[in-house]
C-alpha cells in the first residue's frame, strides 16, 4: 500500500519537475484518458483486495481503457458530436466512484472495522 | 531383535519425507505468492505513477488553456481587441515621437561636430598662417644664389608677396619662419629677417599647392625672370611633396590690444 502511495507521489513529483505540459489541442483527450487511468488503477486495487488481481488483465485494461477513452472523444470531435466526451466522462466517473466505494468497503473488511 | 527396532525408524523416515515435501511445497507456494504480490505492486505502482504524471501535465495544460484567448467570449475578445488597438496606437505615436527626437538629436550632434570641426580647421589654418606652429606639407623650394650681393631686402619682400599671392600658407627663409609680423631689413649686400642675418645662398621654402606656387614665380615677366636679370643671380625652383618649416620665434604683444566689438 505504501509503495502505491509512493508511486503516485513520485509520478506527481516527476510531472512537476519535468515541466511537461499537454498541448492545448490534446487537453480533452488526455483529460478523459486520465479519468480512465484513475478508474483502471482503482479497479486494480479493488481486485488486489479481492485477491483476484491479474497483472495481464490490469495492464491490458489500463492501456485499452485510456486509449479507447481518448479515441471516443476524438471520434466525437470528428463526427460533430462533441458532447460524446460527456458520455465517456459520465461512464468513467461513475466507475471511479463505484470502485472507490468497493475499495473502501474491502479495506474496512480487511481491517475488521465492519 | 532387528524388526521392532526397524519399524519405528522406517515410519520416522516416511514421516520425515512427507514433512519435507510439505515444507517444500509450502515454500514454493510462498515464493509464488510473493512473486505474484511483487507483480501486483509493480504494475499498480507503474499505473499510479503514470496517473500522477499525466494528472500534473493535464493540470498545467489546463492552466495554460484557461489563460488563453480561446476561452474568452466574443464580447470579451472584442473588448480585448479594442484595448490592444488603442494601446498599439499610443505606442505607435510614441515611437514616431521618439524617432523625431532621435533625428533632432542626431542633427544637433552633427551640427555641433561640424562646428567643432570647422573651428579646429580654422585654428590650424590660423596657426599655420600666423607661424605659431611648425608646419609641413607639399610646396616648393626656391634656391637663390647671389654671389655678387646685388639683392636687396625688398627683393625678398616681393618674393614673399609673390609666394603668398600663389597661395603659400607658410614660408621660411634659411629656416627662419616668415610670420605676419616679420620684416626684411639690411643693406649693402646684407639681408636680415627679424634681426637674423641670412647666410649667403638663400633657400626659401614655401608650403602650398606646388603647381600654383611655381606658376606665380615663373610667369612671363614674373619674379624669377626679373631676378635672373641681376648679374650673377640664379633662381632654382624645386617642387616637393614633403617639406617642413619651423615655428616663428615667440613674440610678446605688449602695445596692441584687441578692440572688443560692440555686439
Amino acid at each position: 500500500m505504501l509503495a502505491l502511495v509512493l508511486a503516485l507521489a513520485l509520478g506527481v513529483t516527476l510531472g512537476l519537475l519535468t515541466n511537461f505540459s499537454v498541448p492545448v489541442a490534446w487537453l480533452t483527450y488526455l483529460g478523459v484518458a486520465v479519468l480512465a487511468a484513475i478508474d483502471a488503477c482503482l479497479g486494480g486495487i479493488k481486485a488486489s483486495l479481492e485477491e483476484t488481481f491479474d497483472d495481464k488483465v490490469f495492464v491490458s485494461g489500463f492501456l485499452t481503457n485510456t486509449l479507447m477513452a481518448a479515441f471516443i472523444v476524438f471520434v466525437g470531435d470528428r463526427i460533430g458530436v462533441r458532447e460524446l466526451y460527456l458520455a465517456a466522462v459520465v461512464a468513467f466517473g461513475m466507475r471511479v466512484f463505484e470502485n472507490l466505494g468497493d475499495v473502501r468497503r474491502l479495506l474496512f473488511r480487511r481491517w475488521g472495522w465492519e | 531383535m532387528g524388526t521392532p527396532a526397524r519399524t519405528p525408524s522406517r515410519d520416522k523416515l516416511v514421516h520425515l519425507r512427507d514433512e519435507s515435501v510439505k515444507a517444500f511445497q509450502a515454500s514454493e507456494n510462498l515464493v509464488e505468492r510473493s512473486f505474484n504480490q511483487a507483480r501486483l505492486v509493480a504494475s499498480l505502482a507503474a499505473g499510479l505513477l503514470l496517473v500522477g504524471f499525466l494528472l500534473v501535465a493535464q493540470m498545467r495544460g489546463q492552466a495554460t488553456f484557461s489563460g488563453s484567448l480561446e476561452r474568452q467570449s466574443d464580447q470579451n475578445l472584442a473588448i480585448i481587441i479594442e484595448q490592444l488597438t488603442a494601446e498599439n496606437n499610443v505606442l505607435r505615436s510614441e515611437v514616431a515621437r521618439l524617432q523625431m527626437r532621435l533625428l533632432e538629436a542626431g542633427q544637433a550632434t552633427e551640427d555641433r561636430a561640424r562646428l567643432l570641426n570647422e573651428a579646429t580647421k580654422e585654428l590650424n589654418a590660423v596657426s599655420v598662417v600666423a607661424g605659431l606652429e611648425a608646419a609641413s606639407g607639399p610646396g616648393v623650394v626656391v634656391t637663390i644664389a647671389d654671389p655678387e650681393r646685388v639683392l636687396l631686402p625688398q627683393d625678398f619682400v616681393r618674393l614673399v608677396h609673390e609666394l603668398r599671392g600663389g597661395g603659400a600658407e607658410a614660408i621660411a627663409v634659411n629656416a627662419v619662419r616668415v610670420s605676419a609680423t616679420s620684416g626684411f631689413s639690411g643693406g649693402s649686400g646684407r639681408i636680415e629677417l627679424d634681426g637674423t642675418t641670412l647666410a649667403r645662398g638663400y633657400e626659401v621654402i614655401a608650403l602650398g599647392e606646388p603647381g600654383n606656387l611655381t606658376q606665380s614665380l615663373e610667369l612671363p615677366g614674373g619674379l624669377k625672370s626679373t631676378l635672373a636679370t641681376f648679374p650673377g643671380v640664379t633662381v632654382d625652383l624645386t617642387k616637393s611633396d614633403d617639406l617642413s618649416v619651423p615655428a616663428a620665434a615667440a613674440r610678446d604683444f605688449s602695445v596692441g590690444t584687441p578692440v572688443e566689438e560692440a555686439q
